[in-house]
């Protein structure tokens, strides 16, 4: 999976750009499968992606048009899928989104992720080893009839808490 | 189809209510590129001449630039123009962050407001949607506050909001506007002009993409750009401190502002260093859109965690004004932000009030009982409540340096250190000779940006003898060979600011050229911008912005700099005895332009 260290991300969102590009040839902050949240006011940047979630809520598509493949990462099927929006509600970080009768989602860029290289702060990583780790049953409860963007949010705050609980011990202690 | 541009030029009048949507015409573009040039272009072609800057016959252009929002790194700007509240000539600023690319995702690059509303509003464009919407309930919030509301009632954390403060809405002649909190619109009042049209905020939502003509090319392109400013020597710094660097840098040159450029060495520099920001207050740092140098910093002290500051508030609230705490000068960088106030002119105004005291030309009854000594801190925060408020002498302080100076007297105006009425920046044009030059002949007053010549500082005297045919372009205490240079990068930086890209990385450090601004444009927007082309569309544009300067009353006589430089030599330091023979340096980059000897260019 991708893995985030906020503390180190300064929000400039190539991650985001280089995304979309690669994809799509276009650039934009909804072109992107990586979306990065910013909190100006906290000093909070996070960049919100698909953590393979231990339970892969998306899944449960009415459609059947979801799968999850070898490397961990999501697959829709555009035969199958009808843009009902089930796995938008159901993923509780919106890191799947429909944009353009597409549902946007992490792929992995099918192995060699651009956002990684796109990234000179380090903050994004890429382990293969790890699939399916990561819980997000608690979250879940907090995100019911939240768009992805509010998701997203919230999401960002509570992962950077510990970060942000650190900064002002550090700087004001 | 067009690539690289949005497409479309709103234009707002906020008198009617009437919204126009426009097509962007591709044959105009490519004369005036974007950003920068299209708004002065505008102004030139649209705004009548003798208005009162306050009246509703101004107007208030936010241009965006062809490549902006797309992969190209630190094209993040957006440019802010119209006919300066504070110095009555071409007003403009820029910032970075994230509001540019947004407009163009939006659709827009260009958004034009006239007239002025009868009540306090906010403009709230999402794509194709436009609406001017009330803001009774957000006036007199600070800029932070103002953008939190708005998010909220519009139920979107991702909004970009350009905002002013309460300096905006009370006319202080030099309030700012904020990008989302941090990223300033510094100069020229652009705040003040904001606030005269009742405009409290334009908040911006673009749910579209940038495309590019030839994606292939474009992306290779980006690729060498990405790689010269990787692989370039100021990189690391220019990383860790951003443009904190020259706190220490220009006190190794002899150059930084010291007691309003009595000196130009402060010997208390380590305790207010971009060294001593990074190792003590830094969190982390930040980067405005696409950006692959991230320079900006986040900052928690006891008492305030904000983003930045850049080095002119800095040195304004800390050497220029005597003042060496640095968590002072952090606190003044964020409350400053909040409430909408430009950091430089409002240094300059305090730090001119603290020398006339020092000089005995006044003392506390002329200035409500302040006491104006050297980093007194409780002055400063009570005169900038003034200011903000317009109350008591800080109306006069609200007008600029070169107003209250003028009203005060007595001798005061050969201290108030400003060109045309913007107050100078904080770099002691004496050891930098072509910064002096770039003071006096900009065509927003005394401000580097225009041509910022980054290049006198770098020591390359071969490439400044292959370039500029004179070693001397590259030795910053001779005067020789810079208005060749100065004539380069004028065009220079507005080829950034027309491409609306981060100027530390095109201009500063020699990132852009006109050959590949040529390539990148051609390849991104599909219009043939061969380098000619750019280079006949630059200098028209400056030749534009200094008609209508002249129009709007300017002469030779105003292309100078104050008396200090040009006749009071620095008395210490590795600037020690220099001047600045400007009116020689002036009448070389007249003949170099074609320009008579009134400064008067022939129209194009």
């Amino acid at each position: 999976m991708l893995i985030i260290d906020p503390s180190k991300c300064s929000g400039c969102r190539r991650c985001e750009t280089q995304c979309s590009f690669y994809h799509s040839g276009k650039t934009g902050h909804f072109g992107a499968r990586i979306k990065v949240e910013k909190i100006e006011i906290k000093g909070i940047d996070f960049p919100v992606v698909c953590h393979q979630c231990q339970e892969h809520y998306c899944t449960g598509c009415p459609q059947k048009a979801i799968s999850i493949t070898d490397r961990g990462s999501i697959e829709v099927s555009p035969t199958l899928c009808n843009l009902c929006g089930t796995c938008e509600t159901l993923c509780p970080i919106g890191a799947i989104e429909i944009y353009n009768d597409i549902p946007y989602v992490c792929d992995l860029c099918g192995g060699t992720p651009r956002c990684v290289d796109a990234c000179e702060m380090d903050a994004i990583s890429y382990d293969p080893e790890i699939k399916q780790t990561l819980s997000l049953k608690s979250f879940k409860k907090q995100t019911k009839k939240m768009t992805p963007a509010m998701k997203r949010h919230k999401y960002a705050n509570q992962a950077t808490e510990k970060m942000r609980t650190d900064w002002l011990k550090d700087r004001r202690a | 189809m067009v690539h690289g541009y949005g497409g479309h030029i709103l234009r707002v009048d906020l008198s009617s209510g009437r919204i126009l949507r426009e097509k962007t015409d591709p044959d105009f573009m490519l004369d005036v590129i974007g950003g920068r040039g299209l708004n002065s272009r505008r102004l030139y072609d649209e705004l009548k001449r003798d208005i009162d800057p306050l009246s509703e016959e101004n107007m208030l252009l936010i241009g965006v630039g062809p490549v902006t929002g797309s992969l190209f790194s630190t094209s993040a700007y957006m440019t802010i123009s119209g006919k300066s509240p504070l110095t009555g000539i071409l007003g403009d600023s820029a910032a970075g962050g994230f509001f540019g690319p947004e407009i163009k995702y939006a659709g827009y690059d260009q958004l034009i407001f006239t007239g002025r509303s009868d009540r306090l509003s906010y403009v709230y464009i999402c794509d194709d949607h436009v609406e001017i919407r009330d803001a009774a309930h957000l006036k007199g919030q600070d800029i932070f506050q103002t953008t939190a509301i708005i998010r909220k009632e519009l139920n979107d954390n991702n909004l970009q909001i350009a905002a002013i403060g309460p300096a905006g809405e009370n006319l202080v002649r030099y309030a700012i506007v904020a990008c989302n909190n941090s990223r300033v619109c510094g100069r020229t009042g652009m705040g003040c002009l904001f606030g005269s049209k009742n405009l409290k905020a334009v908040v911006v939502k673009g749910t579209g993409m940038v495309s590019v003509a030839d994606p292939l090319t474009f992306m290779k392109l980006c690729k060498v750009m990405d790689n010269r400013i990787m692989t370039h020597p100021e990189f690391q710094d220019r990383h860790d401190m951003g443009s904190t660097l020259l706190m220490n840098a220009l006190n190794g040159l002899g150059i930084l502002p010291v007691n309003h450029f009595q000196r130009g060495v402060a010997p208390y520099v380590d305790k207010i260093s971009g060294q001593t920001l990074a190792k003590q207050y830094k969190t982390k740092n930040k980067g405005c859109f696409n950006c692959n140098i991230n320079c900006s910093r986040y900052y928690v002290t006891p008492a305030v965690e904000s983003e930045g500051p850049e080095y002119e508030t800095l040195c304004s609230f800390s050497s220029r004004i005597g003042n060496d705490n640095l968590e002072f000068a952090l606190k003044m960088n964020h409350y400053l932000n909040r409430m909408g106030l430009d950091s430089l002119s409002a240094g300059e105004t305090i730090g001119w009030a603290m020398e006339c005291v020092e000089r005995g030309i006044f003392n506390k009854d002329d200035f409500d009982g302040l006491e104006f000594t050297w980093g007194n801190r409780e002055t400063i925060e009570k005169i900038l409540q003034l200011i903000i408020r317009q109350e008591g002498i800080g109306a006069d302080f609200a007008k600029g340096t070169r107003y209250l100076a003028n009203k005060m007297g007595k001798g005061s105006e050969t201290y108030a250190l400003h060109v045309k009425g913007l107050d100078i920046i904080c770099g002691d044009p004496r050891g930098i000779k072509a910064f002096g030059l770039t003071y006096a002949i900009a065509s927003r007053g005394a401000d580097h940006l225009r041509a910022e010549p980054f290049f006198e500082l770098t020591n390359r005297f071969d490439e400044a003898r292959k370039r500029f045919g004179t070693r001397d372009a590259a030795d910053r205490l001779s005067d020789n060979g810079k208005a060749i240079l100065v004539e380069y990068t004028e065009r220079q930086a507005l080829l950034t600011d027309c491409l609306t890209m981060c100027k530390n990385v095109g201009l500063s450090m020699d990132i852009l050229d006109f050959e590949m601004a040529a390539a990148l444009l051609t390849a991104g927007t599909g219009l043939k911008f061969a380098e000619e082309r750019v280079n006949k569309a630059l200098r028209k544009t400056i030749t534009h912005d200094r008609l209508m300067n002249i129009d709007f009353g300017i002469t030779a006589k105003d292309d100078t700099l104050p008396h200090r430089f040009t006749h009071e030599p620095l008395l210490e330091g590795a600037s020690k005895n220099q001047v600045v023979p400007i009116h020689d340096m002036v009448e070389d980059y007249y003949k170099l332009k074609g320009w008579d000897k009134k400064g008067v260019p022939q129209k194009p």
